[in-house]
């Protein structure tokens, strides 16, 4: 179903979900975007070209979380109960929740499900927002995805100007819609033109035919090298990656606790074992991993790309590592080459 | 006034405190709110070492050497002047009152001061109150920020 | 390209082609108009993406740790850059004999976060003409001052030119005024210890452990940093407001008498925490007590490093204060 919301009353409509979930928007604090929750008057970002600094992963995956508590005297443990109330998290871009698509199929597999995961996304109603202006950073349609992708969006917004298109794709969605008019054939034809006109502000950033054979095939490339020059090991491109999952699992033995923490395949102590063999010794295998992973070995599992084109590691890397030169630099990078190494 | 005991983390250099008495009354009768770390020498006390007990929520640390020109290993307590010092004064600037954190020269002739000065840090931490201004190790809220 | 630019790239030509050097850290700049990159030339031919500007963000002294000390470095060297590498070089982190500093006189980095505050997303391009930037986005064109576009800790910078280069390209600037950082401690002292705390809290508790102050930073070269280690872990390990804290207040402390106050630190955080308000106290206390300047030679040790009998202290002896 299709509904036609018009601007001036979207801050009744959060009022009224405000009143049966805890509803999250887009507000500046900080001097960025961050989703934080709705309160009478606060201020929508939903305008800026970019999204929201941290990803919205954590609604999901929390940085980090106790998973149990014990008590060594007493050999006892305890899993404190997980306590999620609904939510709505309102203005999620595209990228964003195509993000949450490609981690269901790591942590919503129907073999091995992660509980955390499970109980908070069921309990996480998605409306996404489309992007009109896309920034310089994204490049969503050169992995696969649009503007307007809708992916595991509960409901998707198109903003026609005056109101916002809503095109609902779930039940539970289209509940809190279900009061406003129906849009009109004009608004559907609206919302169409301007999901090309940003489609196509985009421009390719690199192309994708053939790209996992080639890079498996340059994975001894000198290339890696190259990049691991300026690469400072930070954790900057994973935890602000909506993708990003990878996670270390510690007892804070001090508090009696263990804890699951994100962790990044960039330090070095990551892939450090205890015999003091690293695997990943250097910058290289580091930055490779990264690359790796989000064009080759989630083809493997997911048959997807890893990345949703949101762009954070490029506007955000310290040392100005653009992923998308990353990759173009790798294509043009000759097989052969490996073999000379 | 606070009623609640004080609690007191002393890192105690294992060379300052020259009589026996002394020594025994520390290894053995110390107040239960006082929590004894001994080091070889205060140069070994790193500023993380401090910075643990508050965290682990000490409402004041002592820490007690040997005398400038009386070190064991000739100047570890030099070191630990200059870094210490220093590192409460950071505290301060944070917010963790700089009375918080004590430290104690003992000399030969100092028999019972050790007990004296314990007496005293402690009256000074209980005008304080209990320390707040750094957070303890305590465990995190559930699921993270947003729940 | 700029007049700079040449002569950097032809001093850069001369070191390779000479070889003179094995190495040339310096930038280049690719498609990312905000964002040079640091880089590595060990070629002449490679020259020709050679870039320099006011959005080369980076200290490039953090890069000399990686190298082992036989390797002759040549490295663009701004002010702070090259008193980090007089520190490292306290610090026997590298040879001085194997290093060209090819100095460049400062005007301030941008900040590239108040140019996108400032004319939105989708800049093209930034043009630098002396005291004015030109900045062009995919609708528009500004024009800014430098001024109001420096980053804070290059607004307080107090030696804008290398000290000790080998080659000084560019005109030398005026040095800065050193009651700037002053000032600014100050007005934190004077606030009480409450509001302080909370100041810092506010700005620790934001933290997302990702390190990138740590990397960014040419003192921190450690092997194994305090909140790596595991046994005994001395932090938590994950975003609690202790493990935050402890990070915060460590990792300045480290940086006692070694910090240069370049804020590299800070302009990588990728969640705009402050954090030189912390290291500038700890560097107005090394000048106070101990008329220290970090970097200033090549041979002067930090006071942490160093000891003497008669230091002021606040440790009690037979209880009074000595």
């Amino acid at each position: 179903m299709t509904y036609r919301l018009p601007k001036k009353d979207l801050d009744q409509t959060l009022r009224g979900w405000a009143n049966q979930a805890e509803v999250f928007v887009p507000q500046k604090r900080e001097g960025y975007a961050q989703f934080l929750p709705w309160e009478a008057g606060a201020e929508l970002l939903l305008d800026e070209p970019h999204n929201t600094r941290f990803p919205p992963k954590d609604f999901f995956l929390p940085q980090s979380e106790t998973l149990l508590t014990y008590n060594r005297k007493l050999s006892q443990l305890e899993m404190p109960a997980l306590q999620i109330s609904p939510r709505i998290i309102f203005g999620i871009r595209p990228c964003d929740a195509r993000a949450v698509a490609l981690l269901d199929t790591v942590f919503a597999t129907a073999d091995n499900p992660d509980p955390y995961w499970q109980a908070r996304r069921e309990q996480t109603i998605l409306i996404g927002v489309g992007c009109n202006q896309p920034a310089t950073t994204c490049f969503c349609t050169s992995v696969g995805s649009s503007p307007f992708d809708h992916a595991v969006l509960d409901v998707l917004l198109t903003d026609l100007g005056e109101a916002y298109f809503v095109e609902a794709f779930t039940e539970r969605g289209e509940a809190l819609f279900a009061n406003l008019a129906s849009a009109d054939a004009n608004d559907a034809e609206q919302a169409d033109k301007i999901k090309q006109q940003a489609s196509a502000l985009l421009e390719p950033a690199f192309t994708t035919d053939n790209l996992k054979d080639h890079l498996d095939q340059i994975f001894d490339s000198s290339l890696w090298n190259e990049f691991a020059q300026s690469c400072l090991g930070c954790g900057i491109c994973t935890f602000l990656c909506p993708t990003c999952f990878c996670f270390d699992i510690v007892d804070e033995a001090q508090r009696d606790e263990r804890v699951r923490n994100w962790d990044t395949c960039m330090f070095r102590v990551y892939s450090l074992e205890a015999s003091g063999h690293n695997p990943r010794p250097s910058r290289a295998e580091r930055t490779r991993q990264r690359l790796m992973h989000k064009f080759s070995y989630w083809l493997e599992h997911a048959d997807q790309f890893g990345c949703t084109g949101c762009g954070r590691c490029v506007r955000y890397c310290p040392v100005g590592l653009d992923i998308r030169a990353m990759i173009r630099k790798a294509a043009a990078t000759p097989s052969e080459v490996m073999h000379a190494n | 006034m606070s009623t609640t005991p004080m609690k007191i983390a002393l890192f105690q250099c294992r060379w300052c405190l020259y009589s026996p008495e002394d020594q025994a009354w520390v290894d053995n009768d110390l107040p239960k709110n006082i929590h004894l770390v001994k080091v070889p020498c205060t140069g070994r006390i790193d500023p993380l070492f401090i910075l643990n007990a508050v965290q682990g929520g000490a409402d004041g640390v002592m820490v007690s050497g040997c005398l400038p020109e009386k070190c064991h290993f000739k100047e570890g307590n030099l070191a630990a002047r200059r870094q210490l010092a220093e590192f409460s004064q950071f505290l301060d600037y944070i917010g963790y009152a700089q009375d918080r954190v004590r430290f104690v020269w003992l000399d030969l002739q100092d028999r019972g001061r050790i007990q004296q000065e314990l007496a005293a840090f402690e009256r000074t931490l209980e005008t304080l109150g209990q320390a707040q201004a750094l957070a303890t190790r305590a465990p995190i809220a559930m699921g993270g920020a947003h729940d | 390209m700029t007049e700079l630019e040449t002569k950097i790239r032809a001093e850069a030509e001369r070191l390779l082609s000479e070889s003179l050097v094995d190495v040339v850290i310096a930038f280049r700049q690719e498609d990312a108009p905000l964002h040079p990159q640091p880089a590595f030339f060990t070629r002449a031919e490679e020259l020709e993406s050679l870039a320099y500007n006011g959005l080369c963000a980076n200290n490039l002294a953090n890069y000399l740790t990686r190298y082992p000390q036989e390797t002759r470095i040549g490295m663009v060297v701004r002010g702070c850059e090259n008193r980090s590498v007089n520190a490292l070089l306290v610090e026997k982190q590298h040879t001085r004999e194997n290093l060209v500093l090819i100095g460049v006189p400062c005007e301030g980095i941008l900040d590239w976060r108040r140019i996108v505050a400032l004319t939105g997303e989708n800049v093209f391009s930034v043009e630098e003409k002396g005291e004015s930037v030109c900045v062009h986005t995919r609708e528009n064109t500004f024009a800014l001052s430098r001024v109001e576009l420096l980053h804070p800790s290059c607004q307080r910078c107090l030696h804008p030119n290398p000290i000790s280069a080998d080659v000084l390209l560019g005109d030398p600037k005026p040095e800065g005024d050193p009651h700037l950082m002053r000032l600014r401690i100050a007005e934190l002292e004077a606030l009480t210890p409450a509001e302080r705390n909370a100041w810092f809290k506010h700005e620790a508790e934001r933290c997302i452990r990702c390190y990138a102050c740590r990397e960014a930073c040419p003192m921190c070269y450690c092997t194994e940093c305090f909140v790596d280690h595991t046994e005994p872990r001395w932090t938590d390990s994950g975003v609690t407001p202790a493990g935050m804290q402890a990070w915060h207040i460590i990792r300045a402390f480290h940086q006692s008498g070694r910090c240069t106050s370049c804020g590299a630190c800070e302009r990588a955080c990728p969640m705009d925490i402050q954090m030189t308000y912390l290291t500038d106290k700890l560097n107005l206390d090394m000048i106070d007590a101990y008329q220290f300047e970090v970097g200033m030679d090549t041979t002067t040790q930090p006071p942490f490093a160093t000891l003497t009998l008669d230091d002021k202290n606040r440790f009690i002896t037979q209880g009074k204060r000595s």
